[in-house]
């Protein structure tokens, strides 16, 4: 499996805008999620985010897998952790918990609130994703420094993320030599029995050589930026952007979004939400 | 003879070695992060085992908290993003991780009069990442301000002690070894 930023959206709509659209929309809704607690507001804020999902076009086939992963995954573990954790939490603190069922060996209680927590916390994650996926998918990988640039971050700190991006593909492409030199010596990294220490232990063998392989090989990279004068003056950047009307108005409808779900968290209207057909 | 001498930059300077070291550091622990997403750690709120986590403390012990706190920063963001497609969604963690980092570049700097050998720098790194650890994450704390749904009890028991626990060990194991695998290349490299 190899680890790169796809460009699977290109073309599309949203692909076309600034690429500091595709950044600020994200870290709004982060703002925007983090003031709700009902989960019939974070709903209405998925439906939003689907529709700029959509803008992208980023084909279903090719990131069926990482849906999958995340609603599977992602979603049994934020359930089973809402269930243990037992709901207890913000209004429902203080109310007596409505158990629905005991698991037996263990004795926890299943209640409605943490049912209803762990779904809150589910969707919000769902919400985040349908962002998300527009950096990864939709956003060439060559812009992420240039508009982390434009968004404010200093010249070296902005050219460093582009570097982490731009090595990606490379350090990825080690991973998979190394681990297949290691195979040919015996190693086997589909192994999955063991403990944490065990696992960490089996691991060793492949980046151990792939993090100082990598860090040695720098210096390539170091002497190149050192000999163009890196950090000496003013950087000029390659591709120059424009922020225009329609990304004005992408990003002022995210930020009405912030606005509303801070006017609601303060007013006290965005409460956790007991699921009613759980305690009916 | 002519001899040249050149003074060594100072730790708290953002130099093209920093960038590049942090940089790669931060596509390892990116690409580790991404590859090995699967590993939940049980009864844990989204924690995973990672040992790449190592890498972290490792930049950070050997190339300044400049880099340790960039490497662990930009590396789980850009980590969390391509695994997940949400790198923002839980910023709080990527600072943890970044300032775990920054900790760990800190030891080199009180304690470089008792790194005078191999073993007691490998045993410095070993505790470096440990202490770095157990500091950087208690900023996950930060949730319980942001995410309505967390609370004390939830973030210590199921976050904050499973990670600081995974973590310790993969940087108590994978610290040491790479101080000590980088040494002699360094030494190489002249630098």
């Amino acid at each position: 499996m190899r680890a790169a930023f796809r460009y699977l959206g290109r073309g599309s709509w949203l692909s076309g805008r600034d690429p500091r659209v595709l950044i600020l929309a994200p870290l709004l809704l982060v703002v925007a999620s983090s003031q709700l607690s009902d989960i019939r507001q974070l709903l209405v804020v998925v439906v939003l985010a689907y529709g700029y999902y959509s803008l992208a076009r980023i084909p279903w086939h090719s990131v069926r897998a990482q849906w999958l992963y995340l609603l599977a995954v992602i979603g049994f573990y934020s359930l089973l952790n809402g269930l243990i954790a037992g709901g207890r939490v913000g209004v429902f603190a203080e109310s007596e918990p409505h158990v629905l069922w005991t698991i037996p060996p263990f004795g926890w209680d299943i209640t409605a609130e943490a049912i209803s927590v762990a779904a809150t916390r589910f969707v919000r994650v769902i919400a985040l994703a349908l962002v998300g996926f527009p950096i990864a998918f939709a956003m060439a990988p060559g812009d992420f420094g240039v508009a982390l640039r434009r968004l404010g971050l200093p010249d070296r700190l902005a050219v460093m993320v582009d570097l982490t991006v731009r090595f990606i593909p490379t350090i990825s492409d080690e991973f998979s030599d190394t681990v297949d030199a290691q195979r040919v010596r015996g190693y086997d990294p589909t192994a999955r029995r063991g403990g944490p220490i065990t696992r960490i232990r089996r691991m060793a063998p492949v980046f151990v050589p792939m993090t100082v392989g990598s860090l040695a090989g720098a210096e390539d990279t170091i002497d190149a930026m050192d000999l163009r004068a890196f950090g000496t003056g003013r950087r000029v950047w390659y591709r120059a952007l424009h922020f225009e009307w329609m990304d004005w108005l992408v990003v002022g409808a995210f930020g009405t979004v912030v606005v509303t779900a801070m006017a609601l968290n303060w007013a006290g209207l965005s409460e956790h939400y007991l699921l009613p057909f759980l305690v009916r | 003879m002519t001899t040249m001498t050149q003074a060594a930059p100072s730790p708290w300077s953002i130099t093209t070695r920093t960038i590049v070291y942090a940089a790669i550091g931060a596509a390892i622990y990116a690409v580790l992060n991404y590859l090995s997403f699967g590993i939940q750690v049980p009864w844990s709120q989204e924690v995973s085992i990672r040992p790449q986590y190592g890498v972290v403390t490792f930049v950070g012990f050997t190339f300044g908290p400049i880099a340790g706190f960039l490497t662990g920063f930009v590396g789980n963001t850009v980590g969390d993003q391509l695994a997940y497609q949400d790198g923002f969604g839980y910023w709080w963690w990527s600072v943890a991780n970044g300032l775990a980092g920054f900790v760990a570049g800190l030891f080199p700097l009180w304690m470089a009069s008792r790194m005078t050998s191999a073993g007691s720098k490998a045993v410095t790194a070993a505790v470096a990442g440990v202490v770095a650890t157990v500091v950087g994450f208690l900023f996950i704390f930060v949730e319980m301000a942001i995410l309505p749904e967390s609370t004390f009890d939830v973030m210590l028991t199921l976050n904050y002690i499973p990670v600081v626990i995974v973590n310790s060990i993969a940087a108590a194991v994978v610290t040491p070894i790479l101080v000590l695998a980088w040494e002699p290349l360094r030494d190489q490299l002249g630098r």
